[in-house]
């Protein structure tokens, strides 16, 4: 008896320090659970559950199907939104990284334009959005135009705000005694810009970026809906929805899905090259 | 103690900035006025919003328009506070659960990542539909906002626990529940309110979303009338300001309760109010 108590405690012992069996079950628990979702989603289960039809939340090969069928419509939107999210947070990256060089250098002024910028990313893109569609209705004679510089000025007001803070804390808080290093060194204060702040800083752009590639595509989306011009995924899906076409909302809500998650991706794999000499 | 010099303080670089942003927005005010037909629709002057908030001309419904924005932000901002609440004690109650199991910690999070990277204000429309009620919609898509920040933000935090702490609980043989309510929630506290810090915006964003969605009240819906003429253009300046002023409020609040009830920063707190009381 009491040798059976043993073997079967050493058992679970065993599975929990074994870590070929921890390492499967993190890929392979939250897999099943995945297919269990798709399982109740496509059994029409989760409908029961929500109190909705198959109409406002169709199953999953419904959406698969149309999403194929309208593949080159969705890709055009697509791009439409891409192309705002991505020049949106370059320039504003750019920008926010601007800012925080000129706290750093001046940081009597700096820190006050820091704490605005900051507030700023607090501010309701509900409320931006029209602001700047009001502000941009002379730079083009074509709607598409002035409404993706609205959309655009949008995102980079938020990516600015992100990668201003976290820049600013990159470029100043250093490794202890470096600073004092490199005046031993009698470094000149750009030397020492150049080659402490700045590489110090890089780590911090990254983490800058992990909140602002998601926040700039989510403020692309919201911004569609306001803009004059009617195109990207976001306002396909409210169009649709306004037209009660849900499953082809729905394939637009699968394609913002997809966007996310492939920035993400994109970013992990350029932080991974761009900090491979760091730690 | 030396004196500082008030050209050195934060808050005086802080009205500098501000100063500087009236001042620019005042000369575009300047311009759009000369060259524009409708300057109201594009840049008002500041102080016209100013006269906007306090005129009892009554703009729609016999109110004025400050009282349509305050009573439309009552539906607006309460609907985005339960919402909250409701995602905050979620998102904490996860977390801990991950923590507490090591199954549920694999099994849910790849996709507490991925839900990060899916831009849920897109599910708006959505989530209006399958709830068919607005107030419900609102108080949803706040809760799953304010949900993920949060529930990340205090996982983070209790994975932050040194070793060494364990340890020393370790010896001291304190139990499960001991090490949860003296090292790790405490521990996790900070990290938690990260978490709401980032939440609290995006709950009354996604608030004031849903509102422009359907026409029933709201901060959203009026910001919405508002631009397309059906009143006073000056209450959508006031909702621009008011909800920009509830938005950063919100953070600071956030920061406010922290210091409340941080542990941390009692300690200085009390040395305060006893030199107060000397």
């Amino acid at each position: 008896m009491a040798h059976m108590i043993k073997r079967r405690k050493s058992f679970f012992q065993k599975m929990r320090e074994n870590e070929k069996v921890q390492s499967i079950s993190t890929v392979v628990l939250p897999v099943l659970l995945g297919i269990v979702i798709l399982a109740l989603w496509q059994g029409q289960q989760l409908h029961a559950l929500f109190h909705t039809d198959t109409f406002t939340l169709p199953i999953p090969t419904t959406i698969g199907e149309i999403f194929i069928d309208n593949l080159d419509k969705i890709g055009k939107n697509t791009v439409s939104t891409v192309v705002v999210a991505l020049i949106g947070l370059i320039l504003g990256s750019l920008l926010g990284y601007g800012i925080a060089v000129l706290a750093a250098v001046f940081p009597k002024f700096g820190k006050g334009g820091l704490s605005i910028i900051g507030a700023f990313a607090s501010i309701p893109v509900v409320a931006l959005a029209p602001v700047l569609n009001n502000w941009t209705k002379d730079v083009s004679k074509d709607a598409s135009v002035r409404s993706m510089v609205a959309k655009i000025l949008v995102v980079m007001l938020i990516a600015a705000a992100d990668m201003g803070l976290n820049a600013y804390r990159g470029l100043t808080e250093l490794e202890q005694y470096s600073e004092d290093l490199m005046a031993t060194y009698a470094a000149k204060k750009r030397v020492t810009f150049l080659k402490l702040r700045l590489p110090n800083s890089l780590p911090y752009v990254f983490t800058a970026l992990k909140v602002a590639v998601p926040a700039s595509i989510m403020t692309t989306i919201v911004s569609e809906y306001f803009a004059e011009y009617i195109t990207g995924i976001g306002r396909q899906i409210r169009e649709n929805i306004v037209l009660a076409q849900y499953s082809t909302a729905w394939a637009y809500i699968l394609t913002a899905c997809l966007i996310g998650i492939a920035s993400y991706v994109i970013l992990m794999i350029v932080q991974s090259i761009a900090l491979r000499n760091y730690h | 103690m030396q004196k500082k010099k008030i050209t050195d303080q934060n808050w005086f670089s802080v009205v500098c900035w501000l100063l500087l942003i009236v001042a620019a927005w005042e000369i575009g005010a300047i311009v759009v006025a000369h060259t524009k037909r409708s300057p109201e629709n594009i840049l008002p002057h500041l102080y016209q919003i100013l006269a906007a908030a306090l005129s009892s001309a009554k703009v729609s419904g016999g109110m004025t328009a400050s009282r349509v924005v305050l009573s439309s932000a009552g539906a607006t901002l309460f609907r985005a506070l339960a919402g909250f609440i409701l995602g905050m004690i979620l998102g904490f109650g996860f977390a801990l659960l991950m923590k507490l199991s090591g199954v549920i910690e694999k099994l849910a999070f790849p996709y507490l990542m991925l839900i990060q990277l899916i831009p849920v204000l897109g599910l708006a429309p959505i989530i209006l539909a399958i709830t068919g009620d607005i107030n419900q919609s609102r108080i949803v898509i706040a809760a799953i906002l304010s949900f993920y920040p949060v529930a990340t933000n205090t996982l983070e935090g209790f994975k932050s626990v040194d070793k060494d702490k364990y340890d020393l609980m370790y010896t001291y043989a304190a139990k499960k529940s001991t090490i949860y309510t003296k090292v790790l929630i405490p521990t996790a506290i900070p990290y938690f309110f990260t978490g709401l810090k980032i939440a609290a915006p995006m709950a009354i964003t996604a608030s004031i979303l849903v509102d422009t969605l359907q026409g029933d009240g709201g901060l959203g819906c009026m910001l919405s009338q508002s631009l397309k003429h059906a009143m006073s253009i000056y209450v959508f300046w006031l909702i621009v300001f008011f909800s920009a002023f509830i938005g950063i409020m919100s953070g600071y609040l956030m920061s406010w309760i922290e210091r409340l009830v941080s542990p941390e920063y009692r300690g200085s707190r009390r040395a305060k109010a006893g030199k107060g009381g000397d």
